[in-house]
């Protein structure tokens, strides 16, 4: 229905919410037959240019376990200056400086089109942001190159008011003092001996000394502040002497011998960093960098041996329990993982290598903390650099894209439960009146904890109605939910987002038909991906895919089923891990190019047009550019190809073929210069060994095994035993049937 | 404009590497993106009756493979986006007294409140860029990009000489990285010595 997809996007542009029903059924067993839960997706950040925040503090309900914002919902009593709590129905007083309030003067928190609004808040003094680089020297000349420059070039994108710190490690780890003149000092460690935190920071001189007969007590915060100086400096007051001394690193110096990996002692270098973040700014926007070149070989948390003879492990190996090192190392970096978010800090990792590194046991360093995972093959490529730069991004305001230290609270109508959240967060472990008992994702909790995020930060929120059956429809006939996200924006200003937004209860039994047409068929396909996602990384494989044939969504579960996301076969696990990541973090219309690429047809016909993705669109004389977020494709059909090799393109009379190929090149631009992180550009043809990023792609509805039966040549066969769109439908239709009988 | 360019990507070292584009041709141009790439075709539907293909699309004839050529005609298929506009042609380039008079210009007046040490070290600095320039090390789009960064630092628009700065360490880092540290700190203690002044000529802003 049009007004249904209007409204839907209205409240997407307005609140940054897309929900699975736009009407919501009133009983909790109508519910639980919908399949797909009554869900949504928040941007807590969404870009709102035309949103100017307000420099007051939220009006709070004064229920103490209730404690909602003042919104559009809440009837007010203008004349008696009270207004009613939408959730506990609590009578509250307004504060006395909305003593001017009228039904002509409203403030900008009661008006409909400020159901989302932000604030602007003092919570004592503004606290500087602080970026701890920890760089792995045991990478190749040129690497090491590239990649000093790139850390260079980032000490000019760095907000000038923040705090920077080095640490280097190969076999052995070195945090290095930062000044302002003289000779550059640093502390050395052991890359094998795992510390506790405690002793991290009394090796560091983060702590008083201890007196007779009393253990060394942490320093209070303004002089741990004063102490870690010397490690975590103002990058305007140090930026010389650290381009100075990024310039001097050298590779590691332990020679590796023939036949061996270097020693990278990464476990102990991430504690280092963390201990010293937790111990001089708990409770700060932090962000720790870590770019790496191999996996960890050493220490704590190693993935790998330094025998080159014994390969990472793959998808195969971990299926048969032959993986030596995984558990242990991914307990590691988890407990490293948790102290970092319950702290604030988030941990980004850069990792180039043309081997695996370790993603999958260090994702969760990223993963819980809401830092930035980039892969790549080398620290030489664009790729890297590019990506690297887009983190310090700005936007139409000229402030950074990134925000620290949030925290989100939600809360629901009685009617409602929130049984958990999906994306880059934290349980804060907060019981409350809201809190489901059936957990989905993180749950058990109404707040959590996302140390990093950004304007695109996408969050997946499931709840359970509880209203019994046959229970009235409730008064007022809507159900709510507020979003509240507190946060430090990058200049250090404290803000609160505040989103509320309310549905229409329907009685499913005399409603079904509406029910059905408020159906969010995208919001509900990426909802569900990401359930799946996150029950494969916890559960067994084959179990999801069970689960995922049984949530009829037709033509997106067919695309997901066969994506990176839960089909492991042909990656790596790092490469897994790294596709997952992206997946459960990024907004509706990112994640479902994920699932469904998309496909568009260049020829000399008529303009560029969508095309099905589907071998049949894949023909001679065009030219097809796909978007899978992670690459840009552009493949030349055969003829196409043909004229590219004769060189048409140069003769003055054949000026349109140029521009033919010259045409998806101009639009594949817009996307290469936004998007993080920087999609791999692949341009092929017909018959190259990279059509095969295609070919992969599309659903194969004519392979070997069919083609004969089509009656014309058209479409290019794809060599695959895959199952095709139509084979998939026809099991899933029978499937249905049988299950319903 | 001399800060707008594209080049490929590092095919050496990395696959399928996309092209690298300048600092000038990132910046967001601020409002909604144009997201021009974002149709989907929907599949047929498929109902219980009668399980049909789906038909291919738009069926034209294959080409024969004696391989004639493409169409020559007027046919000129419009792109989605409209392209952008080819650089300019290249000015002369600048002399190194006019860049260097600004920049010395700015660290005489800092020589008062700040530390020595800082303005040994910008000074140091400084001489290394001289050197590279006069030995013919660096690049023309260097050199343009520093008069210019020069000039506004003569006019005291700090704003945009410090996105000069940035837009050359991205660009150009291998040429500029050992000496435009101390540009950045010129630019920042000339403006903090003359705070008043922070007109933004910035075209960004």
């Amino acid at each position: 229905m049009a007004t249904y997809q209007e409204f839907i996007q209205q409240n997407e542009d307005r609140d940054g919410v897309r929900c699975s029903w736009n009407l919501w059924p009133s009983s909790r067993l109508e519910a639980t037959r919908l399949v797909v839960p009554v869900s949504c997706l928040y941007t807590p950040l969404k870009e709102r240019p035309d949103l100017p925040p307000v420099q007051y503090e939220p009006v709070l309900c004064s229920r103490a376990n209730c404690k909602a914002v003042l919104n559009p919902l809440c009837q007010v009593d203008f004349r008696a200056k009270i207004w009613a709590c939408n959730f506990c129905f609590q009578r509250n007083s307004f504060p006395p400086s909305y003593a001017g309030i009228s039904e002509v003067n409203q403030p900008a928190e009661l008006m409909p089109q400020f159901s989302t609004i932000e604030y602007i808040v003092q919570r004592g003094p503004p606290t500087p942001l602080i970026f701890l680089y920890v760089v792995d020297t045991c990478l190749e000349e040129e690497d090491l190159q590239a990649l000093k420059e790139s850390l260079q070039m980032s000490l000019s994108l760095l907000p000038p008011n923040a705090l920077v710190g080095l640490i280097t490690f190969g076999r052995m780890i070195q945090i290095h003092e930062l000044s302002c003149e003289g000779i550059a000092k640093s502390y050395v460690f052991r890359g094998t001996k795992e510390l506790t935190p405690k002793q991290i920071q009394e090796m560091l001189g983060l702590m008083k000394p201890a007196t007779s007969g009393q253990q060394g007590k942490p320093l209070a915060p303004h002089d741990a502040a004063a102490a870690s100086c010397i490690f975590l400096q103002p990058v305007q007051a140090v930026d010389m002497n650290l381009t100075d001394l990024l310039g001097e690193l050298q590779r590691d110096p332990w020679p590796v011998p023939q036949g061996k990996r270097p020693l990278r002692s990464t476990g102990i270098a991430l504690s280092i960093a963390i201990g010293l973040l937790e111990g001089t700014f708990p409770n700060t926007g932090a962000r720790v960098m870590l770019f790496t070149g191999g996996p960890p070989t050493q220490g704590p948390g190693m993935v790998v041996g330094d025998e080159l003879k014994t390969p990472i492990r793959s998808w195969h190996d971990i299926q048969k329990d032959n993986a030596r090192h995984l558990k242990k190392a991914t307990k590691y970096y988890e407990a490293l993982a948790n102290r970092a978010a319950v702290n604030g800090h988030s941990v980004d990792i850069y990792a180039c290598a043309l081997d695996q590194t370790g993603l999958l046991e260090m994702k969760c360093l990223s993963n819980l903390t809401g830092g930035h995972i980039v892969m790549g093959d080398s620290f030489n490529t664009s790729l890297f650099k590019q990506t690297f730069q887009r983190v310090f991004s700005k936007d139409y305001n000229g402030e950074f894209r990134m925000a620290f230290g949030g925290t989100l609270e939600v809360k629901t109508s009685r009617e409602l439960k929130i049984s958990g959240v999906i994306g880059p967060c934290v349980s804060l472990n907060t019981k409350g009146p809201c809190v489901s008992d059936n957990e989905m994702g993180v749950g058990g909790t109404c707040q959590w904890k996302i140390c990093s995020l950004t304007p695109a930060t996408t969050l997946a929120m499931y709840f359970e109605v509880v209203n019994q059956h046959n229970a009235p429809v409730p008064q007022g006939g809507r159900g709510a939910v507020q979003f509240v996200t507190q946060y430090q924006h990058s200049n250090t200003q404290r803000r609160i987002r505040v989103t509320t937004i309310a549905r229409n209860w329907a009685d499913a039994q005399s409603q079904i038909q509406h029910i059905e047409s408020s159906f969010d068929q995208e919001a509900s396909a990426v909802l569900m991906a990401r359930l799946g996602v996150f029950r494969a990384e916890s559960e067994e494989g084959p179990d999801v895919l069970r689960w995922l044939d049984r949530q009829l969504i037709r033509l997106f579960m067919f695309h997901l089923r066969r994506s990176p996301f839960l089909q492991v076969f042909n990656n790596s696990p790092d490469e897994s891990s790294y596709y997952r990541h992206h997946f459960v973090r990024q907004d509706l219309t990112q994640s479902l190019i994920m699932i469904q690429p998309i496909l568009y047809s260049y020829s000399f016909y008529g303009p560029p047009e969508p095309v099905l993705l589907d071998s049949s669109s894949i023909l001679p004389d065009r030219i097809l550019l796909m978007d899978t977020f992670f690459q840009l494709v552009i493949y030349h059909g055969e003829t196409i190809a043909q004229w590219r090799k004769a060189g048409y393109q140069e003769m003055a009379e054949y000026e349109n073929f140029k521009q033919l190929l010259q045409a998806p090149l101009d639009d594949a631009q817009e996307i290469l210069q936004t998007r993080f992180p920087m999609p791999r550009y692949i341009d092929t043809e017909h018959g190259g060994s990279q059509a095969r990023f295609l070919l992969s792609k599309v659903n194969p509805s004519q392979t070997h095994n069919n083609l004969y039966a089509w009656g014309q040549e058209s479409g290019a066969p794809i060599l695959t035993d895959d199952v095709s769109l139509q084979v998939f439908m026809d099991h899933l239709k029978k499937l249905a049937v049988s299950s319903a009988a | 404009m001399s800060d707008r360019f594209v080049k490929p990507g590092n095919q050496e070292h990395g696959w399928n590497d996309p092209p690298q584009f300048s600092y000038g041709s990132q910046k967001d141009s601020g409002g909604p993106k144009r997201n021009i790439l974002n149709k989907r075709v929907h599949a047929p539907q498929f109902t219980g009756s009668g399980a049909e293909m789906p038909s291919p699309s738009v069926a034209m004839p294959t080409p024969p493979r004696g391989m004639n050529p493409p169409p020559m005609d007027s046919i000129t298929p419009p792109s989605v986006c409209p392209k952008t506009p080819s650089d300019g042609k290249m000015e002369t380039e600048p002399s190194f007294e006019d860049v260097q008079e600004p920049l010395y210009g700015a660290l005489n007046a800092c020589r008062h409140t700040v530390k020595k040490q800082i303005c040994d070290d910008v000074e140091r600095r400084l001489k290394l860029f001289e050197d590279m320039w006069k030995s013919g090390k660096l690049s023309h789009l260097v050199k343009h990009r520093m008069h210019r960064l020069s000039q506004d630092l003569k006019r005291k628009n700090w704003d945009a000489a410090d996105e000069i700065h940035r837009g050359l360490m991205v660009d150009h880092v291998a040429e500029v990285s050992q000496w435009m540290v101390g540009v950045k700190r010129l630019i920042a203690e000339a403006r903090s010595l003359n705070p008043e002044q922070n007109i933004c000529t910035d075209p960004g802003s």
